[in-house]
């Protein structure tokens, strides 16, 4: 009994240690909009720590299947296990089911994962976007522990606090109280306004920058990954 | 929640460079941390005609520091016989701050205004008088993060009166949304050679 | 014994096994149920924005002649920065039974989901629904467990059942009460006051939702952690109704001050 804690290999009680750092923020900033047959999700590509900037290139996306994209800013090494956990179970139940992965499942199946580390978190500030049965675009916007929100367009990530009240202005006309007409965008000027937040959110936030992953999510073509450059300063 | 002594009563100021004339902008909050307790609070201050004086940060603070400038102004007039250029009070302002440098004013500073050539002038500083030039646009408070996204995005060279005011209240409303310290209506004033304009905005007062 | 494997359930027994054991209701589940107890790395170094999330709001319930109306503000804050100014902070539990959300979001959305899972199992293996009581005891303690590991969670349980309408507050301190009248979050004392002003206990379903309107109003109006959208529900004999979804920062704001500018107008012209 004396000894049992120091073999189990499941004993975490090193984490606990306050010397014992688990987490690093690597920056990044992640957007996601939907549109009425299409949907975009964003993810720039630097990887930030501290005041370097160890890689220009990272992928923060993962194409769970043709119309459900998740994009994730935050640790990078957490992000690299939750994609691989998402997609794998993703990909386990399109197999046993033989029927494609719903968008709102996949919101619950991302809420859920990530709630079940409630007591050490994956630090990871996700987005996932998609289309619904109809081909119409959705996302949804996750805090690091699981609570997400279905949205028209939403930002996460370290330039969150720039990038969001701009979305809000735009897309949600909140602030335009006299002709408050909501309208629809199409994809290509939907295309225009990720790229202006990403180009005035790199001039300002330090981890954001030199690319963004643009992923389009459509019926007729699936996911199509571009990849637009920003400055690299 | 109430971290920082900054941040204790809420607001934020936003100044903009257009084509001849600079606008300056604030909120109209002010709480006590998380209660608001007045919705009708100025922040910022004529110093002249074509001069105005942005103050975010501790209330009190805020209160002192614009009498001792009126002070100092009242000084200036009397010793100089005019009035005071732009640049000359923002040091007037930073030299203020410093004096205090080890016991701080816990102010942001905004200076706004156009110089003698009618060329805007905008100078940002932080509590201890660190002044930050800008030839586009300056913020300061609780919500500076969300002015600098929104700015960024809708400001560009060469506004004309009405325009400025158009992107200035549109940037200062779209970011004190997302932020709980910040809003409760707004205010908007525009200097031009001609003079001041102000005009308040409805905004959300929640 | 049987084991069942939790991942592949097991739902019809053989004959012969059928009074030997009767599985735990909690192995039906497909899923683990409950994070495990293992780790707690957040007390130590965790950064701030993991924990920060989703905390300020008003969200108020009373029960009345009529039943109970549930009024809720939309607003969820990270530190001082809204990240979001349109929550739905009344959890569906079932038909008759609603919960609201104060604290932690993803705790409540995720401990009342799972409450909504063991209502539905108590159901089919008692084949009449549960109490609103029960409900609560469940969920009370479920978060009873994880006391002191920072779960962050002020809800009320309301519901119509057998005994009529009932509301209780729970929350993740363990804590367990049936009342009248709650309100629960940064603006419940700016709520309570305009609530207790107003509140009667013979309204109509009409004036009791103003009053939670109103209420819910006032606090997001004096409460910088509160805001957004007033989502208004009633629960009558019949199960929960959706009542209401309105903008309280801007329209409410702006229609109660002209109301009030009306009305002194008038008493102006009387006098």
């Amino acid at each position: 009994m004396y000894n049992k804690q120091h073999l189990d290999p499941h004993d975490d009680t090193s984490a606990q240690r306050p010397d014992f750092m688990p987490y690093q923020n690597n920056g990044g900033t992640v957007v996601a909009m939907g549109g009425e047959d299409y949907c975009i999700v964003a993810a720039t590509t630097r990887l930030g720590l501290g005041f370097a900037i160890p890689t220009r290139n990272v992928c923060r996306y993962a194409i769970l299947n043709d119309r459900v994209v998740l994009a994730t800013a935050g640790m990078y090494a957490d992000t690299v296990a939750l994609h691989k956990v998402v997609t794998a179970r993703v990909k386990v139940y399109q197999q046993q089911q033989e029927k494609p992965f719903g968008l709102f499942s996949a919101a619950q199946l991302l809420s859920n994962t990530l709630y079940y580390r409630r007591f050490f978190p994956y630090y990871t500030f996700n987005v996932l976007g998609g289309l619904d049965q109809d081909g119409q675009g959705f996302v949804y916007g996750f805090d690091a522990i699981g609570s997400g929100e279905k949205v028209k367009v939403v930002c996460n990530g370290t330039a969150q606090a720039l990038i969001q009240p701009i979305l809000d202005n735009q897309v949600e006309k909140k602030q335009q109280y006299e002709n408050k007409q909501i309208e629809k965008w199409s994809l290509q000027e939907a295309l225009d306004l990720v790229k202006d937040v990403f180009t005035s959110a790199g001039e300002r936030d330090i981890y954001t920058g030199d690319a963004v992953d643009i992923c389009t999510v459509t019926k007729q073509r699936g996911v199509v990954v571009e990849t637009f450059p920003l400055k690299k300063d | 929640m109430g971290d920082s002594i900054l941040t204790y009563n809420g607001g934020c100021v936003l100044a903009m460079a257009g084509k001849n004339c600079v606008a300056i902008a604030a909120d109209r909050r002010f709480g006590v941390q998380q209660t608001t307790i007045g919705t009708d609070t100025t922040r910022i201050f004529k110093i002249n005609d074509r001069l105005m004086l942005g103050l975010t940060g501790l209330r009190t603070d805020v209160i002192t520091l614009y009498h001792r400038f009126v002070q100092r102004l009242n000084l200036y007039r009397l010793r100089e016989e005019r009035e005071i250029k732009p640049a000359s009070f923002s040091n007037m302002v930073a030299s203020t701050l410093y004096s205090r440098r080890f016991a701080p004013y816990f102010v942001e500073p905004v200076v706004a205004g156009l110089t003698e050539k009618g060329e805007p002038y905008l100078c940002a500083q932080d509590l201890l008088g660190a002044p930050l030039f800008a030839q586009d646009f300056v913020v300061s408070g609780t919500c500076a993060e969300s002015l600098y996204g929104t700015s960024e995005t809708f400001w560009k060279p060469d506004l004309s009166p009405a325009e400025l005011f158009e992107v200035t209240s549109q940037s200062l409303l779209a970011a004190v949304d997302r932020d709980c310290l910040s809003g409760w209506g707004a205010v908007v004033h525009i200097i031009t050679l001609d003079g001041i304009e102000t005009k308040f905005l409805k905004a959300r007062m929640d | 014994m049987i084991k069942l494997d939790v991942f592949q359930p097991t739902f019809g027994l053989d004959k012969e096994e059928e009074n030997v054991v009767v599985p735990k209701e909690e192995l039906y589940c497909s899923t683990p149920l409950a994070p495990s107890l293992r780790w707690n790395v957040l007390s130590n170094n965790a950064p701030k924005d993991l924990t920060k999330f989703h905390h300020g709001t008003t969200t108020l319930s009373f029960v009345f002649s009529e039943g109970i109306v549930a009024a809720v503000d939309s607003r969820a804050s990270m530190g001082q920065y809204i990240g979001s100014g349109s929550v739905k902070k009344v959890i569906e539990i079932n038909k008759y039974l609603l919960g609201t959300m104060a604290g932690g979001a993803a705790d409540c959305t995720f401990w009342e989901r799972y409450l909504g899972m063991r209502c539905r199992l108590f159901e089919l293996k008692n084949k009449e629904r549960i109490s609103v009581a029960a409900a609560s005891k469940i969920l009370c303690n479920t978060v009873y467990q994880y006391k002191g590991m920072g779960l962050s969670m002020g809800t009320m349980i309301m519901g119509w059942d057998k005994k009529g309408p009932h509301i209780y507050y729970v929350d993740s301190e363990g804590t367990r009460l049936k009342g009248q009248k709650f309100s629960v979050g940064s603006g419940s004392t700016h709520a309570l006051g305009v609530l207790d002003q107003g509140y009667q206990w013979n309204m109509s379903v009409e004036e009791a939702c103003e009053l939670g309107r109103r209420s819910i109003y006032h606090a997001t109006h004096r409460d910088a952690f509160s805001g957004g959208y007033i989502n208004v529900y009633y629960i009558g004999p019949d199960g929960w109704k959706f009542i209401s979804h309105e903008d309280s920062g801007f329209d409410k704001h702006y229609q109660y001050a002209t109301e009030k500018a009306t009305q002194q107008q008038q008493q102006m012209s009387i006098s």
